[in-house]
């Protein structure tokens, strides 16, 4: 009788605090959503309107108005495609090496990079970065972009595939290697259909941590090729902070992610769980 | 077992080839600009500056140490990052635990909680901003609602601290719920039911047993939370516009940053950067250990 009450209290206890937590979790974007929609009157009373409110495209049109908004977008998606292409590329290949080969002369050396490329703050390249960009003339350049979006995600992306890599049974590529394939050839036709999977949850996150990337493009990026995250970051500098279509540009920023990682969230969650814990 | 060592031998020439592209990107994006800020670090260059620049030695290392902002920007870095875990382990472990019993719903508790994990950061920030502003925020609404008087969040420096810590933790305690419920989906569970069998209850179990269980999955989850929160930018760049108010909440990196593309001091900024690097050194010291512990 004591043990089923106090189950029962332990239940209520746990719901209510997932409750809460649910709630805090999707408040702010509720709130991105709503505001994005609301006319400029419906921003600024208190207290504030949750439901009742006429609901207003006015926003998105301001921020499609915009000068150089279709720009800014198609730049955006762009580059989180190329480096993420780039990236999962250059890492599936190192993963590969390191899963697979205890022992080559640059194994050591290029482990203590990457945990260095980690563990190291970006900022601290930016100013030598923007120093050499502007001397190569690639300042503002979206294949150097590219190359920079890529590399910052290496080591997460090379931890990541090398936890899916190690997962193939070695005995499989044994008797490939028995039946005279080459190592490349191995790789190709036995071990990369293995990996598709894990290859594609890499996409996925790499793909993420792109598209939300600031720091490089908000240094080394002018007008050319400016990013949404530059874009939206704008909005603190105007004088007057104007709630609605910065909702409106936020709101198509993380909507697109928020989707995603309901859709895509099995292999986010496996894929983040081993790739962090092996870092 | 030949055919192991023959594949070892040749995946080791191969290796070489493989991680070539790898080692391309981390030199010409990592090595080649650290190396270019230690050079910098030690000559007097400026943006817009008139006089030929020159060397200094440690001259800006000597500014660096002079200048109060300097500790100023040391001291609200580790505030954040120590506000920052005390808010989110207890907070991302604690919720770990209640998704790992399993309620029914669990499946779609654990979806809701993910999601601010991996939104734009930018984004994120500028909205709670809006959210903490003073007169016409949602959050000071609710507590004067509640009949408590809501802080100047973003006028005042703790306000500031705390808006940051807030936001920060509200992005990171997925991220800590999901590795904690990871490892504790590969512990044993016949510890724990043998500590209940002997009497003890549940908050015991967890103190006691699962715990110290989890304590290398703990000291990789904080490692990385300490790498992530000395990285911070995003953030605080949106959320206090760069620092502020006045240099209240200037993190180093945002020093850096001021310093560099504010006042267009490159060398400076420069010098600044490899203390930073000098500080994180210890971290890889810790990252070595939580592996061979992990």
């Amino acid at each position: 009788m004591r043990r089923a009450t106090k189950a029962r209290i332990g239940k209520a206890v746990s719901y209510t605090i997932l409750l809460l937590a649910a709630f805090v979790a999707l408040f702010p974007l509720f709130w991105t959503l709503s505001t994005s929609i609301k006319t400029r009157n419906d921003t600024f009373v208190l207290p504030p309107k949750f439901f009742s409110f006429e609901p207003t495209w006015k926003n998105y049109a301001a921020i499609f108005d915009t000068r150089g908004f279709g720009h800014i977008y198609l730049n955006t998606v762009v580059i989180t495609l190329a480096s993420t292409l780039l990236c999962v590329l250059v890492s599936t290949l190192a993963a590969y090496a390191l899963a697979r080969s205890p022992r080559f002369r640059s194994r050591r050396p290029l482990e203590v990079s990457l945990i260095l490329v980690r563990a190291i703050p970006a900022i601290v390249i930016m100013v030598p970065l923007f120093t050499i960009t502007s001397k190569l003339g690639v300042y503002d350049n979206h294949f150097a972009l590219i190359l920079m979006y890529a590399a910052v995600n290496v080591p997460f992306a090379t931890w990541l595939m090398m936890s899916f890599v190690e997962q193939v049974p070695v005995t499989l590529e044994q008797s490939a290697a028995v039946d005279g394939a080459g190592r490349l050839q191995i790789l190709w036709h036995v071990v990369l259909p293995l990996i598709l999977p894990g290859m594609a949850a890499t996409t996925i996150f790499v793909a993420l941590l792109a598209w939300n990337e600031f720091l490089i493009p908000v240094m080394l990026a002018g007008n050319s090729a400016k990013t949404l995250p530059v874009f939206i970051s704008g909005f603190i500098s105007a004088r007057n902070l104007d709630w609605g279509p910065m909702a409106a540009a936020s709101s198509l920023a993380i909507l697109p992610i928020a989707i995603l990682t309901v859709l895509a969230q099995r292999w986010l969650i496996s894929g983040l769980s081993s790739g962090a814990i092996k870092g | 077992m030949k055919a192991r060592t023959s594949i070892e031998r040749q995946m080791a020439r191969l290796a070489e080839g493989l991680v070539a592209p790898s080692w391309f990107l981390i030199l010409a994006v990592f090595a080649l600009p650290i190396l270019g800020a230690v050079w910098l670090s030690f000559r007097n260059e400026t943006l817009g500056a008139f006089a030929p620049p020159k060397f200094i030695a440690f001259e800006n290392y000597a500014t660096a140490f002079a200048d109060p902002r300097f500790w100023e920007s040391i001291s609200t870095t580790i505030w954040l990052t120590v506000l920052g875990l005390l808010v989110q382990m207890p907070i991302g472990i604690g919720l770990a635990v209640i998704l790992e019993r399993n309620l029914r719903g669990t499946q779609m508790f654990r979806t809701i909680l993910i999601i601010p994990m991996l939104l734009t950061p930018v984004a994120v920030g500028l909205m709670w901003r809006f959210m903490f502003d003073t007169d016409l925020g949602v959050i000071n609404w609710a507590l004067a609602a509640l009949g408590l008087d809501g802080p100047n969040w973003l006028g005042s420096r703790w306000g500031a601290i705390w808006a940051v810590v807030i936001v920060d933790s509200w992005q990171s305690i997925p991220f800590i719920m999901l590795i904690v419920l990871a490892g504790l989906a590969g512990l044993p569970k016949g510890p724990q039911e043998a500590a209940t069998i002997d009497g003890a209850n549940a908050v015991q179990v967890f103190f006691y047993v699962t715990l110290p269980a989890l304590g290398p999955v703990i000291l990789v989850t904080l490692m990385i939370r300490i790498i992530d929160s000395l990285k911070m930018f995003d953030l605080i760049y949106i959320i206090t516009t760069r620092g502020g108010p006045g240099t209240a909440t200037q993190t180093l990196g945002m020093l850096i940053y001021n310093t560099g593309f504010g006042f267009f001091q490159t060398s400076r900024a420069a010098a600044l950067g490899i203390l930073m690097v000098l500080m994180v050194l210890p971290i890889y010291w810790l990252w070595q250990r939580a592996a061979r512990r992990g």
